[in-house]
């Protein structure tokens, strides 16, 4: 390419180019604080509406006031300097949005950040959105299969659910939520990963994980980083769920993990108090539950008529020392359609993931079960109840009396096949399988040191040998007293085998 | 405790003083004096004066236009400029503070209140440099 083709192609650039002429509202930068910019001026300002300042950073006006705005900064503050003009745009803050957005890290305004090139996209979205109302609606039906035993068999989630996962920090919640979307693969589910104000090498590390199981081809990844201001903390949950919602009116059902909440709420009470709103429990603004509920009811199931679709919600809570009554931790679980209760006990028991069957629920998850699951799960949480009440009792070992005994042992073995490895989700039929085996006893005098083993065996020999079971399940979601049969004698010749 | 704005205080100010003339009129005005003096408020003054002119200006619709140029503006285009600022605020009188900036390079800018409309060089060459990066991209 020499230069006059390149003054040519400039000149035909030029030569396109029309200077607009618009009237535009103006303000000046009065006040100027970490990431916050007090604003004279801009009259007719809506609330959340988009600005932008002199050196290009886009804003959002929060707190209109009688003779200022306050607007939080979405971007470099260090560029802004007191005095400098502020212009309206007359638009709410929106996010581009297209297909190849998928498997892309973007940050909290939708641009790209992981120097693959800049996003080509034709539509935006608002990021600020009134969820579906109650007509376009439908009540939770399908299975999301997580590929967590312990999750898929007694804490269900359905698509359209918002399933809490809390705990302490470093007990798993996090890796809960990556095997999810790992086990996405082939579910026709979208994933969306809202990292909000993480360590950036924990993203890398997140996305380096999803890259090498496959999943990034049908996940995006919104990060603001610890690094960034707390403005865009704010924001990106919001961006998230936009991103969500371009999918799911497209018909398609989305997975989304916001990881996590509390320093969402955190980032949030930081603007609100250097905007000056009063301050409530917690040093929290009053909207803070208002907050979270409007960010969560835009997850949803949409009927059929409405175009389907529907938006499952993964919000994460850090609790500071398993304390749930805390002020953010019971908002959120009183929004949300259950928990997942990740302790730290049990995790340094070597019991991973680390759920609290106890604690943990799902209010709507059981009608999404399929059947073959509920079937098994029902004596498996009965099971684990009785286990629970009868622990105590476990140290007297002999004097026990004969069924007391042999409900421990069950229990025993019981928490022994939920126990999972990270990263290795497991597929819904061969949950079924395993279930199967321990809650019709066939793993009872199995030693429970070797219940792994049994399980990994188990598997790979059904394969082969039970497929009239298989295929039922897959076909209608249940078993047959014929494909029963089989599984039966399939079990117990394994297990002839296996001592 | 409720606080009092700015605005507030000068529409109070301008509700109180509007048909008085004369000696009552600087009573009053050594009373809001005496007023901003016992409420600590003096030093917010400048900015209920700027609120004042605001009041003062909307009732008597008047649009004070800042006009920003490069070079003097000859007598015609003032004399337009005034007519279109007439027809768009339905004014009864306009006034033009004019001031120079050669930075401007060429044309010229006119704010009203927070409304801004340019028509400088700078801008054009502003938004070609916009349009021009950005189709790049």
């Amino acid at each position: 390419m020499n230069t006059n083709h390149i003054v040519e192609n400039l000149k035909k650039e030029i030569e396109n180019f029309k200077a607009q002429i618009k009237v535009e509202k103006v303000g000046v930068v009065l006040e100027l604080f970490d990431g916050i910019a007090k604003v004279s001026g801009l009259s007719d300002i809506r609330s959340s509406e988009m600005v932008i300042f002199g050196s290009g950073v886009v804003g959002v006006a929060l707190n209109l006031e009688e003779d200022a705005v306050g607007v939080i900064i979405l971007g470099d503050f260090s560029k802004i300097k007191e005095g400098d003009e502020v212009k309206t745009t007359g638009r709410i803050l929106e996010i581009p949005v297209s297909d190849s957005i998928l498997g892309r890290v973007v940050n909290a305004i939708g641009v790209p950040i992981d120097g693959k090139g800049a996003l080509k996209s034709t539509k935006t979205y608002p990021i600020e959105k009134v969820a579906p109302g109650v007509v376009t609606r439908q009540s939770v039906s399908e299975p999301v299969a997580t590929g967590i035993k312990v999750i898929d068999a007694i804490i269900p989630v359905g698509r359209g659910q918002r399933e809490l996962i809390i705990g302490d920090r470093q007990t798993g919640k996090t890796a809960l939520a990556i095997d999810a979307i790992l086990n996405q693969k082939g579910e026709n589910m979208i994933c969306v990963y809202v990292s909000i104000g993480q360590k950036d090498s924990k993203l890398r590390k997140i996305e380096a994980r999803l890259e090498q199981g496959g999943a990034m081809k049908y996940t995006v990844i919104v990060s603001a980083g610890a690094s960034e201001a707390a403005s865009l903390s704010y924001i990106a949950p919001y961006t998230g769920v936009s991103i969500a919602e371009y999918f799911m009116d497209q018909g398609k059902d989305v997975l989304i993990i916001y990881d996590d909440l509390s320093k969402h709420a955190v980032a949030y009470r930081e603007i609100s108090l250097l905007l000056r709103r009063p301050p409530g429990r917690e040093a929290y603004p009053g909207d803070v539950f208002y907050l979270h509920s409007r960010l969560l009811e835009r997850a949803c199931r949409r009927n059929e008529k409405y175009g389907g679709g529907s938006i499952t919600a993964f919000p994460i809570i850090e609790t500071q020392a398993g304390d749930i009554s805390a002020y953010i931790p019971t908002n959120v679980i009183s929004i949300t359609d259950g928990q997942i209760f990740l302790e730290t006990d049990l995790f340094y028991k070597g019991i991973r993931p680390a759920v609290n069957v106890g604690s943990s629920v799902s209010r709507v998850g059981s009608s999404a079960q399929i059947k073959a699951m509920k079937k098994v799960a029902g004596t498996l949480k009965l099971d684990l109840a009785q286990f629970r009440e009868l622990e105590a009792f476990s140290q007297f070992g002999s004097d026990l009396d004969e069924s007391t005994k042999k409900q421990l042992e069950r229990g025993k073995r019981a928490v022994e096949v939920l126990k999972q490895l990270q990263y290795a989700p497991v597929k819904t039929e061969h949950q079924v399988v395993t279930l199967y085996a321990l809650v019709k006893g066939f793993m009872d005098n199995v030693p429970v040191a070797r219940i792994k083993e049994f399980e990994s065996g188990l598997i790979d020999y059904s394969g082969n040998n039970a497929k009239v079971f298989y295929k039922e399940i897959a076909e209608s979601k249940m078993w047959t007293d014929k494909g029963e049969e089989q599984l039966k004698k399939v079990i117990t010749d394994f297990k002839k085998s296996f001592n | 405790m409720t606080t009092i704005s700015n605005n507030d205080i000068a529409r109070a100010i301008y509700a109180v003083a509007k048909d008085k003339s004369g000696h009552e009129r600087s009573v009053i005005l050594t009373k809001v004096v005496e007023f901003l003096a016992r409420r600590h408020m003096l030093g917010k003054s400048k900015e209920i004066l700027s609120q004042l002119r605001k009041i003062i200006n909307k009732e008597t619709r008047t649009v004070e236009a800042n006009v920003l140029s490069a070079k003097a503006l000859p007598a015609k285009t003032k004399k337009e400029l005034e007519h279109i600022l007439t027809k768009r605020y339905s004014a009864k009188e306009i006034i033009l503070n004019e001031e120079l900036d050669p930075k401007l390079l060429g044309g010229f800018r006119v704010e009203v209140n927070n409304e801004v409309i340019d028509l400088t060089l700078k801008n054009k060459i502003a938004q070609l440099q916009n349009f021009l990066t950005r189709s790049t991209a």
